[in-house]
């Protein structure tokens, strides 16, 4: 397995539109586990294909708190949506920014699975929001567009200053130094 | 999405508790606590954590002021949130407002209710009182120089002119030394690809492969990092394999070997030795090595085992080169890991010093006739270092000290009563290197 580099805000390849996947087959398999282990690093709860720079419409979601539930969902298409939530929410490709996003609060999906198998499934809560989410991503869609114009400028600021200074890491800062 | 984070302030004051009160060090604690922070939190809640460690006595007894009466054990978890807040009003340039703000959010995230306005009024009182605390820390040592009471005595001891300037020193930030790796290109190339970068650096004169970054980096950053380009490891301990004085194919042993920074750099330095043989007790520090090796493209043979029992593993065959790079205080290094100060207790100090004498009189016969032994320690506590040759010399005849030359610099480190000794960062002078102790030993030869 490998981990994938995920694209950040503003980067242009998040705004592209996702084509369906032909066919399920071991890549796309190899590719569902990287996604998992990307996620589960980054740490997150949601990776959509369109992140890791792949364009086909395939998405890994885990919600649980002991990362024991991963979900498959491709090619997936909302059946049903119902009543209105907000949340606050965040994006691996917009790291450190949350920010309050009104979404369905029930929906219903259909997808294959990671066998190529068709499924529905009905979700509420945090798993409603997070799949909405990604699926916004294989439209080329970001949760800072429910933004404001100005604070997406500001975003998009402040992530190219954090960019630029990178992040002293844990170990180096402090030095190799055994006891 | 990413998964829900826990905030830097939290994460910090959990690490502090897990050193404080747990025992636990840093480099245990932290990395699973970081990885629970959004990656835009883990450089902040790294500073908060290490800058309440290294300000920890001050801190406390400022707190103690501020507090009409002693939190209880169970509310711990409170103290710590108050420290990280503390060190955010007086250390750093977060706005006020911003920290007492984070931290009190941070203690509602408790569940203990009763604490919120218990914070508000401590971060507040202390913004109040700050003059006239910061004098009252000021008037005692050991808030003063955040500093444990037993240290500070052991240190004014052993060094009465230098002990201020040494626990100064122990509480500035370390510089950010990398080693460049010559089998991959010289010194002069790396340089100059970090200039590329924008990475503005300095050489350093006793240390060959130096180069002093001004700004740290994340290590990845770093070009060719991967491709073991360089490691990151101090001026101080790269003298060891300088001192060491290796040739071809001889064959060398470094007796406590994890996590093969120095190991790596005697390899690095000497492509054609026999054999380097690497020992180390700690199973679990053991992928260290192999991890710094691979990523180096080096190889040793890493033996696990007791450095102080050679019988279990040892061939029979002598070595040409000893490194005995002993366990120690620490006290050398307390500005990398100030956990050290909350760590370390008196009574460490005496098992450390048999340990260390155990392990100079075990390796003394696995060492050929004219061949070296250098002892080193990232200590600067005198019974660690010159007091432990001074009595290793009345106990092996045999053996004679030698001079220790690094580069073509002569006058590095200060020269003591055995050996020499460095004085961690403006204590030792202009050089800002590790506090670390050196001594080369010889073994003479019979008919000498
Ligand atoms: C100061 S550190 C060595 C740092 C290392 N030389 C470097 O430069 O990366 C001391 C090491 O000795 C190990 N050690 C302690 N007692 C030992 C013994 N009796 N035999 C072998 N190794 C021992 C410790 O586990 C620790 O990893």
């Amino acid at each position: 397995m490998a981990k994938l580099e995920i694209l950040h805000f503003p980067d242009p390849r998040l705004r592209t539109r996702a084509l369906p996947v032909p066919v399920v087959d071991a890549a796309i398999r190899q590719l569902i586990d990287d996604m998992f282990e990307t996620m589960y690093a980054a740490p997150g709860i949601g990776l959509a294909a369109t992140q890791i720079d792949f364009h086909q419409r395939l998405l890994v979601v885990d919600v649980s708190e002991e990362k024991d539930q991963p979900l498959v969902f491709i090619n997936p298409e909302i059946l049903l949506r119902d009543g209105v939530e907000e949340m606050e929410e965040g994006c691996l490709s917009v790291p450190g920014i949350y920010d309050k996003v009104q979404r369905a609060e029930r929906i219903k999906v259909r997808a294959l699975d990671r066998d190529g198998q068709t499924f529905e499934l009905e979700a509420d809560g945090l798993l409603a929001v997070c799949i909405q989410h990604e699926i916004d991503h294989l439209d080329g869609k970001l949760f800072v567009d429910y933004l404001s114009n100005l604070k997406r400028q500001r975003i998009r600021k402040k992530l190219e200053k954090a960019r630029r200074q990178g992040e002293p890491d844990p170990v180096a800062e402090h030095g190799e130094t055994a006891l | 999405m990413p998964a829900e984070t826990v905030s830097a302030r939290t994460l910090a004051a959990k690490a502090v508790q897990q050193v404080v009160q747990e025992g636990r060090s840093l480099s245990q604690c932290l990395p699973a606590l970081l990885a629970q922070a959004a990656p835009i939190d883990r450089s902040l809640t790294q500073e908060l954590a290490y800058g309440v460690l290294r300000w920890h006595a001050r801190l406390q007894q400022q707190l103690q002021q501020l507090l009409s009466h002693p939190l209880k054990a169970k509310d711990q978890d409170i103290g710590c949130l108050l420290l990280v807040g503390l060190y955010q009003l007086i250390h750093t340039a977060i706005p006020p407002h911003a920290a007492v703000h984070a931290t009190v959010e941070a203690v509602r995230a408790t569940g203990k209710r009763w604490a919120v306005p218990l914070a508000n009024a401590v971060l507040r009182a202390y913004q109040r009182r700050q003059t006239e605390l910061e004098a009252r820390a000021d008037a005692q040592p050991t808030s003063r120089y955040a500093h444990p009471d037993w240290l500070i005595e052991m240190l004014r001891a052993d060094w009465p002119q230098d002990w201020q300037a040494i626990l100064t020193a122990n509480n500035e930030r370390p510089p950010f030394v990398l080693r460049v790796n010559t089998r991959q290109g010289e010194v002069a190339s790396y340089r100059a690809a970090l200039q590329a970068e924008g990475m503005q650096n300095t050489t350093l004169s006793v240390a060959e492969q130096a180069l002093r970054l001004d700004q740290p980096v994340a290590v990845e950053r770093l070009p060719g990092f991967a491709d073991g380009a360089v490691s990151v490891q101090d001026a101080a301990a790269q003298l060891a394999a300088q001192l060491l004085d290796v040739h071809a194919g001889m064959r060398v042993l470094d007796a406590c070997a994890a996590p093969g920074g120095k190991t790596s750099h005697i390899l690095e330095r000497s492509p054609e030795l026999a054999e380097l043989v690497a020992v180390e007790i700690d199973p679990a520090r053991v992928p260290r090595i192999e991890q710094n090796l691979q990523r180096l493209g080096l190889s040793a043979q890493i033996i696990i085992g007791d450095a102080s029992r050679p019988d279990s593993w040892w061939d029979g065959r002598q070595f040409e080169r000893i490194l005995l790079d002993a366990p120690c205080s620490a006290t050398g290094v307390i500005r990398r890991h100030p956990d050290i100060k909350s760590l370390r207790r008196t009574a460490d100090l005496e098992d450390l010093t048999v340990t260390q004498s155990d392990l100079l009189d075990a390796m003394w016969p696995l060492l050929a006739p004219g061949g070296m032994l250098l002892y080193a320690t990232c200590s600067v506590l005198r019974r660690e270092n010159e007091q432990q040759i001074e009595r290793f010399l009345q106990r092996h005849p045999d053996a004679q000290e030698a001079e220790l030359r690094v580069a073509w610099v002569v006058d590095w480190g200060r020269q003591v009563s055995h050996g020499r000794q460095i004085l961690p960062g403006a204590a030792g002078g202009d050089m800002d290197m590790d506090g670390f102790y050196y001594a080369s030993l010889i073994k003479r030869c019979e008919d000498s």
